[in-house]
Order: structure tokens, then sequence, then C-alpha cells
């Protein structure tokens, strides 16, 4: 299983897309930063009197350029997570690759938990990287639009953020000894989405007090449960819950109703029930 | 230690009832040549695959080292070469067996040592710290080679080991596979190049349309019939057809101008009509220069099983119908 995981570690970085994606990620919070530090000092500039108004609208803008970058950043991770993941089994499957692996004495699971292991400690380091630089740069450059987060809320939200492409990368593996390549991409991008949208209109549910939307999200949740992670991790960084102000000053991707942690224990639960139908199907499968 | 290392009873492998192999029973002997031979599709590929645990058997049972197939610590003592074979290509050659090494659980102490010697016999010297992405098809056949040596392992299935190789390669195999063999290692060899087999293997079987036909020495599989070359004085055709009661078949090979002798291939119905043959040509008369008895050819032994098994088919269809 060790090495297996350290194969699928190495996989990612010598076919270089995690080089890419960590280059691309530097551009990506480079820019995030240098936005961050003009928007502050633009709002210093112009704020001079700091009337309530004002005031507000810094209230409305600082949490959601902090969550603004944190979405895309969670996007991203979950991109990267779906790239890696989903063609781990089925494309070896397909080349053949996997054959002499499987004519070793090894047990089949041991190369599904290799995998997951290997990936998913490269994505816990990149989720760490994307999501501290993301909070560093907010508090770094943020000025007066810095949100103010504790250590330890930070730390949780950290776990919350990392929490999101190991449940993906589970996922994506159970596909993968399922389908083909394309066919385990496109169902999980489309079950992100739902997740996003379904959480969107959770949210939405829950200002406008209308039952059904809500349940719709809670569908989706509990179908895949990302979203939620990611809800869970805003609303651990920045407490808006039952903030009258939340939905307006988070925008889509704020949190009015924040997930509970039974939500956390349920996507755990999802990951690991994945994880064990991976191992399963692969078991059985022919090859 | 058991005296077979392959036993199988029936093992059936078919998608839909269709294609793969269907009730193969077989005994490979311990330190052997074993060729698995048949057309393509027939069938083959898909009995290593079964025995090796990829494929899940749809019927009957086997053995593999005295252990039922799917065993993984019986894997510990097998080596694979693939038909299809693809490596990690991101990977040196070197890292390639290093990784492999480390899945047969080779001791750490005899890894380079095993790796280095590996690397030099299959010719890649120089070239194992290259990327395989790089390496032609032959060359990545040759590292497969290496890959499914690297565990030292008491059987090998080298499923069509030379396919990439140019003349030079493919010779070089066929003396790693004689190496092997006199190591005591037993090798099961999937091909349908029967010329390139023929003098490497000691057993056979046949497998066609899914089917196994004959297994063993496959020079007592002759039901093909006794032949021998012969070089004559003079060849009449009242001659030939008195030679008909001896020989079931004659046929002209060739015609020496020069001495008016000719060379004629002679089918008999067994070893011991060659006494016969003689006595008949002497007692016409006939100057004997040359009499050779011609061995079979494996690429004639599968012909004819294969031949028989169409005549077979066919005979089943026209009972059908």
């Amino acid at each position: 299983m060790k090495t297996i995981a350290l194969l699928s570690f190495k996989e990612i970085l010598y076919k270089r897309i995690f080089l890419i994606t960590l280059l691309m990620t530097i551009g990506f919070l480079t820019v995030y930063g240098v936005a961050n530090y003009f928007i502050s000092g633009n709002i210093e500039e112009e704020m001079v009197r700091r009337t309530p108004a004002e005031m507000m609208q810094v209230a409305i803008l600082a949490p959601t350029f902090l969550n603004l970058g944190l979405y895309f950043s969670s996007f991203i991770t979950a991109l990267l997570a779906i790239l890696a993941t989903v063609g781990s089994i089925s494309g070896e499957i397909e080349n053949h690759q996997i054959d002499t692996l499987l004519a070793r004495p090894l047990k089949r699971s041991h190369i599904v938990l290799g995998k997951f292991l290997g990936l998913g400690l490269l994505l816990i380091a990149y989720s760490v990287f994307i999501f501290a630089g993301i909070l560093s740069l907010n508090q770094l450059f943020g000025g007066i639009i810095a949100v103010q987060v504790s250590l330890g809320n930070a730390l949780l939200a950290g776990l919350y953020f990392a929490l999101q492409p190991l449940i993906i990368i589970a996922v994506a593996l159970w596909l993968s000894t399922r389908t083909s390549t394309i066919n385990g991409g496109v169902i999980l991008i489309i079950l992100y989405v739902i997740a996003f949208i379904g959480g969107f209109i959770e949210q939405l549910g829950v200002v406008l007090q209308n039952t059904a939307l809500s349940n719709i999200g809670i569908v989706s949740s509990l179908t895949f449960p990302t979203d939620s992670l990611f809800r869970k991790m805003t609303g651990t960084l920045v407490d808006t819950e039952n903030n009258p102000l939340s939905l307006a000053t988070s925008g889509p991707f704020g949190n009015f109703s924040e997930p509970s942690s039974l939500m956390i224990t349920y996507a755990i639960i999802y990951g690991l029930l994945a994880l064990l139908f991976a191992s399963r199907k692969f078991a059985k499968r022919d090859l | 230690m058991t005296e077979y290392v392959i036993e199988t009873n029936g093992l059936t492998k078919q998608y839909d009832g269709k294609a793969g192999c269907r009730d193969i029973s077989l005994k490979v002997p311990r330190g052997i040549v074993y060729g698995f031979l048949g057309p393509n599709g027939a069938g083959k590929s898909t009995f290593v695959r079964t025995m090796l645990g990829l494929l899940q058997p749809t019927g009957g049972s086997a053995l593999m080292l005295g252990h039922p197939i799917g065993d993984v610590e019986t894997r510990k003592r097998v080596g694979y070469l693939p038909e299809l074979f693809r490596y990690q290509d991101w990977l040196t050659g070197r890292q390639l067996l290093e990784t492999h090494a480390d899945l047969a659980r080779v001791p750490r102490s005899q890894r380079k040592e095993r790796i280095d010697r590996l690397i030099e016999r299959v010719g890649l010297t120089g070239r194992e710290n290259e990327k395989i992405r790089g390496y032609s098809k032959g060359m990545q056949q040759r590292i497969g080679i290496a890959c499914a040596l690297i565990g030292d392992p008491e059987l090998i299935f080298l499923d069509e080991p030379t396919s990439a190789l140019d003349p030079i390669g493919r010779l070089e195999v066929r003396n790693l596979i004689s190496e092997l063999r006199q190591q005591g290692k037993t090798i099961f060899l999937n091909s349908h190049l029967l010329a390139e087999v023929e003098n490497l293997c000691d057993q056979v079987a046949i497998i066609h349309k899914s089917e196994l036909i004959v297994q063993g020495d496959w020079r007592r599989l002759s039901d093909v019939k006794t032949q021998v070359e012969v070089r004559i004085d003079q060849m009449t055709p009242r001659l030939t057809e008195r030679l008909g009661a001896i020989a079931l078949h004659i046929e002209q090979l060739e015609y020496h101008r020069q001495d008016g002798t000719s060379r004629w291939l002679l089918q008999l119905a067994g070893e011991e009509n060659i006494p016969d043959l003689v006595d008949f040509l002497s007692g016409q008369g006939i100057r004997l220069y040359e009499l050779t008895p011609r061995q079979p050819h494996l690429e004639d032994v599968f012909m004819h099983w294969i031949e028989r098994k169409e005549r077979e088919y066919e005979n089943d269809r026209l009972a059908v119908i």
C-alpha cells in the first residue's frame, strides 16, 4: 500500500499537472493579494469620515472578498482533486498499466487505499497552501477589509477546507472503479455544481423562509456534501450565522444557515463509504 | 513441493457465455517451458489473466504453485509479462524496477545488485536512467521482461514476449528463456509464433476457439504421420502406384538433372513402415541414395490439430442441419 501511495504521489508530481496547478495558483494568489492591497488602499483614501453607511459598506465588502478568494481556492482544489483522481484507476485499467501491479502480491483494496493515501496527502498539502495563502494575503494586504480571524478558527476552518478534496478523492476513486475516466469526470463535475447551486438555493430558502428551497439544498448536500463543507469552513472563519446581513455581506459564498457538526460527521462517513464501495467494486471487477 | 506448478480443472472464463476460454484442464510440470499456443483470439491471454487473478473465473478451478488462483501471497513467486505491456512511462527504467522490486518484496539488500543484473541481461545498460516514455516498443518489452523477473519467480508467464522485438532481440529472449529453464524455473509461454517457440517448448497445449484441443510433449502429439524424404534414381508412374501400398501420400520435391535422381516426400502410417519402404525400393531395383526421416515441425502439429478440430466443428454443424 505504501508503494502505491508513493507511486500515486510521484505520478502527479512527475506528470507536471501539480507543478502547473501550483504555478497558476501562485498567479491567482498574486492577483488576489494585489487586489486586496488596492481595494483597501482605495477605501481608506475615500472613506474620510467613516460614517455608519461607509462602515456598513466595509462590513459587506470585507467578508465577501475573503469568501470570494476562498471559494475560488476551493473550486481550484476540487478541480485538481477531480482531474488527478478520476482516471487513476479507470485510466490504468483502460491502458492495462494496472495489470503488472496486480500480478504482484498486493490486495486490490490496497491499490485503492494506496491511491487515496498518496493523492490525499498531496491534496491536503495543496489545500493548506492555498487556504493559508488566501488568508495570509487578506490579513497582510487587506488593511481595512482584512477579516478578523482567530488562530483557532483559522485552523479549524483549514481542516474543513482540506476535508473537501478528501471526500472528492474518495468518490472519484469509487467512480474510477466503475466507469470510464471521461464519464467519471463528467459525473463528478456535475455533482460539484449541483452541490454549489443546491447550497446557494438552501441559503435563499432560509432567508425567504421557503421550506421547499431549503429542502432542495438539504437533498443536494446529502447527495454531495462538498458545499456544506465549504459553508461550514466559512462559517467557522467568519461568524455570520443568523446575521440578517449575511447573504448581502457574503454573497452567494456566504452563510446564513451554517451546516451543523452532524453534517461534517455525515461527510466523513460519506467519504469512508465511498472508499469502501471503491475497494469492494475493484476487488470484484474484471480487468 | 508439488509436481505441477499449474493444475487447472475445467477452468472457464467467458463473457456472457461467449469467447474467453472454456473448460481448460491442464497440468504444467515444474521446470519446463510450456507453450500455450493458439490462433489470435483463441483465449490464450484470457487464460493467463484468469490464472493471475486479473479476471474472475466463471467456472472450474485452478491451482498455481499449489495454491488456489487468487491467493495473493502466491504471486510473490510469479512473474508476468503481459501481451499489452504498458508501464508508468513517467518513471525511468530503473525506477520502474525499483517500484516492482518493492511490490515483489525483494529484500532491500539484494535490490541494487538484482536490478543492475537484470538491466544488463535485457540489454538496457546505459538507458536505464531514461524515462520509459522515450523507450522504443522493443525497449519497453525488454524492461517488461526485467520487471517480470525482478522477484526471482518460480513461475513466469510470458505473453507474446517477442512481439515487439527485432530478430536479435528475439534470439536474446529465446536464450534468456533457455537460461531460466536451466535455473529450474517454469515458463508459461503464450505465443502464436510457432517457429519461434518450437525449439524452446518441452510441452505445449493448443487452444482453439476457447477450447483446449490437446496438450503434452509436442513431438509426441503426432497424430501427425511419419514423413520421410528419399532420394532415388528413378520413379515411374507404375512404381508410384505400387508405392501407394506403403505410403499414404507421395510428393516429388525436386529433380536433379545432373545425376538423374529425384527427391520425394513420402508419408507413412508409422515409423515401423520405414524398413518396409526400404525393402520395397530395393526389391524394385531402385537405388536409394538418401533416406531422411522428417521431424514434424510444431507448425505441422499445430495445423494438424487445428484442422482436425475445424472438421469436427463442421461435422457438428452439418449434423445439426
